[in-house]
């Protein structure tokens, strides 16, 4: 409705200029003004928000939520952080068990957050700025536009290909054209909510600095997933022709240089962080080293690791090795497992991880060792009858 | 996140299938439990939410879900099952979600989403039949007796699933259709309209009647289609005779 | 599994819609019981007790399915020799999402965690656990049998599966029996356990 669009074009505006001003930090009396719970009025949007009605049925009794409430709290809290008791008050935030980076919001209020995300970022800032983020996009409503604007477009499409076909020119360049104007929509919008999400954390306790930090990691993982897998790293400032985001490099960029000019400082909370994801921590590592991709994920590790290597962090890596298994793998496997063992890492998995590392590099007698006291650990584990088999041998 | 070599790959396969595109056939298929019958006035069935979508589908075939449409659609669909029903003199009741939730039900719904999937594409269509379901008046499908003990359905003897489609084709989408068949002879699908609906006995969990339509009639957006629309949902439903399924008004 | 390769493209490309899948001349054939039927393109054979349905797609190149009311519903695969540097089934995106491969060192307790793994990445999924696992003679040979369960992405039915295998000669044999949690898994159990009994090479 073009009265709300004027808001937040005004909000926008408003919201940037005291950013510049260096506002008072933290005070939510600097943020704009805020319309309430936005009710559908258009055909178009009510259309959507009913299917995600149904939708957020399904999500509330879905297995892939994470019901934690602890956890649930504290992602609630990091998100009211940022964006102020006013605008978090209606928006219902589900945790969902996935091991990829992301986080999504819907028109109707209700946001998902992937576990991977959680797993990625370093602090509450980090976490304040992805989530910002996302209601960026519900307070500037992207969802219908993007929405609207891909009906009209795949409209000229159709007609395009026909009308070149019927004439025996190469209908596919001129297919590729349409298309690039619906993915360059795409990619404003995201980078609108990018400067929104910034606002969100200029006016809260987070330095908005953080904000550039998780998507120059970001590139770094991905460039580490490329080398691991012998494949060229992909990152190039301009974004490539199907990229639907801006590429991570010019959001860093951006980014970076608006929280120059914000000039914000705070405290990002690394060590609120950690200490709430500690119990999720194990979980969320294997979620990410079963997925095969072995330079990616000891990125990650290295990256989480930055303030010492923790029990939790040297077992999976340690389990990251023994799964690509290369011969010098199982030897670095049986290090970290031992590395872990000796700073206390408490489950008694660790002596089955070294025991198998050690028994497939040809140290048979050290592995049956560390078996055997695996099994002394925990005689009722699900696999003790096999392991048992190998410690006999 | 997007990889760029899918979608080059997908936007090239979209313009062949476009040139490509065959016009899917006509489909309705029901099946019935061999000997199972159902006296009117004798039953006691609970609709399960029904799964409604109703919307237009744009030119390049998007499909656009309309508030309004649903909404009404829902609501005649509503009442024109249970006046079709009510014809029958079955009792039909709307499954009420008991306090801690639904999820014993949404369990079974999905289950029955599997189940009536794998009835259509290894029972119904012939291109793709399994042996053992080709047997001439074979009909052996269910959920498991235990459906009788989720919460709500007690005191319930069926379990009345429902689900519809419709992507009504815009202006463009028809009008790309006729050009389509003009200049390159191409016959392109326009609107959608797809239904089944499921009867499950809910002592046993067989799968005691199930009616698919791939091209379903009747516009849900008003009384008379989502009557029309009612009736064909629940052609050879149990113990019902083509005549006393009409709804007034059609 | 032939929904393994199901394409996992996530992407709400307007255009797509209209490209209507038409069914596959699949060749679905009849596997009468009582007589030894040799799977998956290998010197595994079986001997079924009941009938059963062979499905004409195949999830790899030395595997196939056998299925009584369609995978979804019940599913015995058969692995017949799975190779070193080899995965267990087709795979969809093998630049962004590669498969984990066998080995031919692999430790008979590597063999769940490589039908986890694979599994995760084909199915996009993190709600997959194995259960249980135990040594058990397979078709002759020393191996495993191990159990789990899994829920598919964009599906809320929870499965259940049990497999069992073996490696010889540096290659992976496996049967593997999945089936939705509710009714269907116990449903099939004592007939996909006899076929998994009557294994030989």
């Amino acid at each position: 409705m073009m009265r709300m669009r004027a808001l937040a074009a005004t909000a926008a505006l408003f919201g940037f200029a005291s950013a510049a001003a260096a506002a008072p930090k933290g005070a939510d009396t600097a943020r704009p003004p805020y319309a309430q719970a936005y009710e559908p009025t258009t055909v178009d949007e009510r259309g959507l928000w009913q299917q995600l009605d149904d939708a957020e049925r399904q999500l509330r009794d879905s297995k892939f939520v994470i019901l934690d409430p602890a956890l649930n709290d504290y992602v609630r809290g990091v998100f009211c952080r940022t964006v102020g008791d006013e605008r978090c008050r209606n928006v219902r935030i589900y945790v969902m068990r996935n091991p990829n980076f992301n986080a999504t919001m819907a028109p109707n209020g209700m946001m998902e957050v992937y576990s991977g995300l959680l797993l990625r970022v370093r602090n509450e800032a980090e976490l304040g700025a992805v989530l910002g983020h996302e209601f960026g996009h519900f307070e500037l409503r992207h969802s219908l536009n993007g929405f609207k604007m891909k009906r009209i477009s795949t409209d000229i499409a159709m007609w395009g290909t026909l009308l070149i076909a019927a004439g025996g020119n190469d209908p596919t360049r001129f297919q590729m054209g349409i298309l690039s104007r619906i993915f360059a929509y795409n990619r404003n919008q995201e980078k609108e909510a990018d400067l929104k999400g910034l606002e969100y954390l200029v006016s809260s306790p987070y330095p908005s600095a953080a904000a550039a930090n998780v998507w120059e990691r970001l590139m770094a993982e991905a460039d580490a997933t490329a080398a691991g897998r012998k494949q060229k790293a992909q990152h190039s400032y301009a974004a490539g022709f199907f990229a639907d985001h801006p590429t991570e490099l010019a959001r860093a960029k951006y980014l970076r240089d608006a929280a120059g000019k914000a000039g914000d400082e705070g405290d990002p909370a690394a060590a609120a962080y950690r200490s709430a994801l500690d119990k999720w921590l194990p979980a969320f590592l294997d979620d990410q080293i079963k997925l095969n991709d072995f330079g990616g994920s000891d990125y990650l590790l290295q990256q989480l690791a930055g303030d010492g290597w923790t029990p939790d962090l040297l077992y999976a890596r340690a389990e990251l090795y023994r799964q690509r298994a290369n011969p010098r793998d199982l030897v670095s496997a049986a290090q970290f497992y031992q590395e872990a063992i000796d700073k206390g890492y408490a489950g008694a998995e660790a002596r089955r991880g070294l025991g198998l590392a050690l028994i497939r590099s040809q140290q048979g007698e050290q592995g049956r060792t560390a078996l055997r006291e695996y099994l002394r650990m925990k005689p009722d584990a699900p696999d003790a009858s096999l392991i048992s088999t190998l410690v006999a041998d | 996140m997007l990889h760029l070599k899918g979608l080059a790959a997908l936007a090239c396969a979209v313009v062949c299938a476009l040139l490509l595109a065959a016009p899917v056939a006509a489909q309705e298929k029901s099946g019935m439990k061999p000997g199972f019958n159902l006296a009117p006035g004798t039953a006691r069935i609970v609709l399960m939410r029904p799964t409604i979508k109703v919307g237009a589908q744009s030119t390049g075939g998007m499909f656009e879900p309309n508030a309004d449409w649903t909404a009404q659609g829902r609501e005649n669909l509503g009442r024109a099952i249970a006046e079709a029903q009510g014809k029958l003199g079955n009792v039909v009741v709307a499954y009420e979600e008991p306090a801690g939730g639904a999820a014993g039900a949404a369990e079974y719904q999905a289950l029955f989403t599997t189940v009536a999937n794998s009835v259509m594409t290894y029972q119904f269509f012939s291109g793709n039949r399994l042996p053992t379901k080709k047997r001439k008046g074979q009909f052996e499908w269910g959920l498991g007796p235990g459906i009788g003990k989720v919460s709500g359905l007690q005191g319930a003897d069926y379990a009345l699933f429902v689900s519809t489609e419709d992507q009504f084709g815009s202006t463009g989408r028809k009008v790309l259709q006729v050009a389509a068949i003009l200049a390159v002879g191409v016959a392109i699908k326009s609107g959608l309209h797809t239904g089944y609906a499921g009867l499950v006995d809910l002592k046993t969990g067989e799968l005691v009647w199930l009616n698919a339509d791939a091209q379903m009639g009747g516009d849900v957006r008003t009384p008379e289609g989502a009557a029309r629309r009612a009736e064909q949902l629940f052609k050879g439903f149990p113990g019902s005779t083509p005549a006393a399924l009409q709804v007034a008004g059609r | 599994m032939r929904a393994k390769f199901a394409a996992v493209l996530t992407v709400a490309a307007p255009i797509v819609a209209i490209w209507a899948a038409s069914p596959a001349l699949a060749g679905n054939s009849l596997i009468a019981p009582g007589k030894k039927a040799a799977v998956a393109r290998s010197t595994l054979s079986v001997t079924p007790s009941s009938e059963w349905n062979k499905m004409g797609a195949r999830p790899g190149r030395n595997s196939e399915t056998w299925t009584l009311d369609g995978d979804g519903l019940n599913d015995v695969t058969f692995y017949g020799g799975v190779g070193d540097g080899q995965t267990l089934f087709k795979e969809v995106d093998k630049a962004n999402r590669p498969l984990p491969r066998v080995s031919s060192t692999m430790l008979v307790t590597d063999i769940p965690t490589l039908l986890e793994n694979s599994y995760r990445i084909a199915l996009g999924t993190s709600l997959i656990s194995i259960d249980a696992i135990e040594p058990t003679s397979f078709a002759g040979e020393k191996g495993v049998r191990f159990t789990y369960s899994f829920t598919k992405q964009d599906e809320e039915v929870r499965r259940r599966g049990e497999a069992r295998a073996a490696m010889v000669k540096g290659k992976l044999y496996m049967i593997t029996y999945e089936a939705p949690a509710l009714h269907y898994f116990d449903r099939s159990l004592t007939a996909a356990r006899e076929l998994a009994d009557s294994a030989k090479f």
